[in-house]
């Protein structure tokens, strides 16, 4: 039994709302259940790699805070608050087919389905990206770059890979069009997909996730 | 020269995907690494390049372990093509393209354009040099990188797929240039290739794989003689190779085939 994508879509949302609106101790809390709920649904290296990349950019961001005049505690809360909502996200993406996003987007929310699309195919070219980037890199080094000198030229060199990358996202891109085009893209909408119906799993959570919501309203009548 | 003692390879956490490979490719060789998808071809020749090093075993490039250096050290004694060209353009013109390696290594502006006229001429790219790569037909493309690569005067090249995606005309072009840069240049040539026309009319020895282990290691006459099932390996026989041995004749091209089958008619008769 499983929720469907409208239920995760909702539940992601409502995190997004709940770190402003719960304590922070509730907020450490999510936290860990996202951890934990992460590590349960997907545990291979691209995860592990995932939440140690967030991690530091985490860790970056509170640094950064306390660099311009944040006290201690709100640099903290800010990167818990940033780390809980990325983490929820990432849950979404590892539980959920990106089809199914895309379906729930335009079936439930009524998104125009172009930007549906544009969604799915964002997240599809990713993976594309980076080995194309690791592609460049190798072909580039062959060539006699290297990564090496200070922070300006590393920088500088690092261009060698970035314009090949940018000029082939720019054709890849244009193909995608035409294809899409040639296929009739915009006649046809995902309508021809089964479509999502709740279960009983997806209102009990949609309740908790109300019942949550309304925390800071039902903590003071009691 | 290149030489692979024992190497063994895996990617990072996954299963091993080259097992106890030993060979050397000497100065001036024209060698063809076959073997079908995924049998470990590519893998065994960015070992070469120093792009993964092995697990275990050695790869050693003229007689020194390559095991801390980085393809950017290695470029000007080994030059790799990647399949896909439009991956490495990053300059405007021909000539900038090809002058990049060099202004990597520092060279004067006299010795890179004495290097870059010398890789243009020799994969006849010489009166493109104020073309924009970007707008080169594919073939071009594929001859474009092996230039930027010939530009650092390696004394090896190693190629991947370099025939692919192009017509023949342009296969024939781009291995003409490649047989004349290992006979007159010297240049040691390996090309990893499914082409089996291309292996059997132009490379002399074959280094084939098979789910990486290294199976033959020969000449390309005996790879093609009809007596190995090559299949077996996920290989294909030339047509000609497969006439060749019914007959019992040995021809690289159709003209040289027809001859001898007229010879040996005539012999016959």
């Amino acid at each position: 039994m499983r929720i469907t994508a409208f239920t995760q879509l909702i539940l992601v949302l409502a995190v997004t709302a709940w770190v402003f609106l719960l304590p922070v101790p509730m907020v450490a809390t999510i936290l860990a259940l996202e951890l934990v709920l992460l590590l349960y649904i997907k545990h291979d290296r691209m995860t592990m790699a995932a939440i140690g990349a967030l991690t530091v950019f985490t860790g970056m961001m509170i640094v950064l805070q306390l660099l311009f005049g944040s006290s201690l505690y709100v640099s903290l809360t800010g990167g818990l608050r940033m780390f809980v909502m990325t983490t929820a996200f990432l849950c979404l993406l590892a539980a959920t087919k990106i089809q199914d996003i895309a379906q729930a987007l335009v079936e439930k929310f009524h998104l125009p389905c172009e930007y549906a699309f544009m969604l799915t195919t964002a997240l599809r070219f990713v993976p594309d990206f980076l080995t194309d980037s690791q592609t460049t890199l190798d072909a580039q080094s062959c060539r006699g770059y290297s990564n090496r000198g200070n922070v300006l030229k590393r920088l500088y060199s690092y261009l060698a890979v970035v314009k090949p990358l940018v000029m082939r996202a720019v054709a890849k891109s244009d193909t995608l069009a035409l294809s899409m085009e040639l296929k009739g893209f915009g006649a046809n909408t995902y309508k021809n997909m089964a479509p999502q119906s709740l279960g009983l799993l997806d209102y009990v959570v949609l309740m908790l996730i109300v019942l949550m919501s309304c925390y800071p309203w039902w903590h003071k009548m009691f | 020269m290149i030489e692979a003692q024992a190497v063994n390879f895996a990617y990072r956490r996954g299963e091993p995907v080259i097992f106890d490979i030993s060979c050397t490719i000497q100065d001036g060789e024209f060698v063809a690494l076959l073997g079908h998808n995924g049998s470990g071809k590519t893998t065994l020749s960015r070992l070469f390049m120093a792009l993964d090093h092995p697990r275990s075993g050695q790869v050693l490039v003229d007689g020194n372990d390559i095991a801390k250096l980085e393809p950017a050290d290695l470029s000007v004694k080994v030059g790799y093509v990647f399949q896909n060209p439009d991956l490495q353009i990053l300059e405007d013109t021909v000539f900038d393209e090809v002058a990049y390696g060099l202004k990597c290594k520092k060279m004067t502006e006299g010795i890179i354009k004495k290097q870059v006229a010398d890789a243009l001429t020799a994969m006849g790219l010489e009166d493109l040099v104020d073309a924009y790569p970007r707008a080169l037909s594919f073939g071009q493309k594929r001859r474009l990188g092996v230039a930027a690569a010939l530009a650092l005067q390696p004394r090896t090249l190693i190629l991947d797929e370099i025939t692919n995606g192009q017509d023949e005309q342009e296969k024939e072009d781009m291995m003409a240039y490649l047989r004349k840069l290992n006979e007159e240049k010297k240049i040691t040539i390996i090309l990893i290739t499914h082409d089996m026309n291309i292996a059997r009319k132009f490379t002399k020895r074959v280094l084939v794989l098979n789910d990486g282990n290294l199976v033959f290691d020969g000449a390309t006459h005996d790879l093609f003689d009809g007596k190995n099932n090559i299949e077996q390996w996920g290989l294909k026989q030339p047509v000609l190779s497969k006439l060749g041995a019914q007959l019992g004749l040995e021809a690289l091209t159709p003209e040289e085939f027809c001859q001898k089958v007229e010879l040996k008619a005539g012999d016959s008769k």
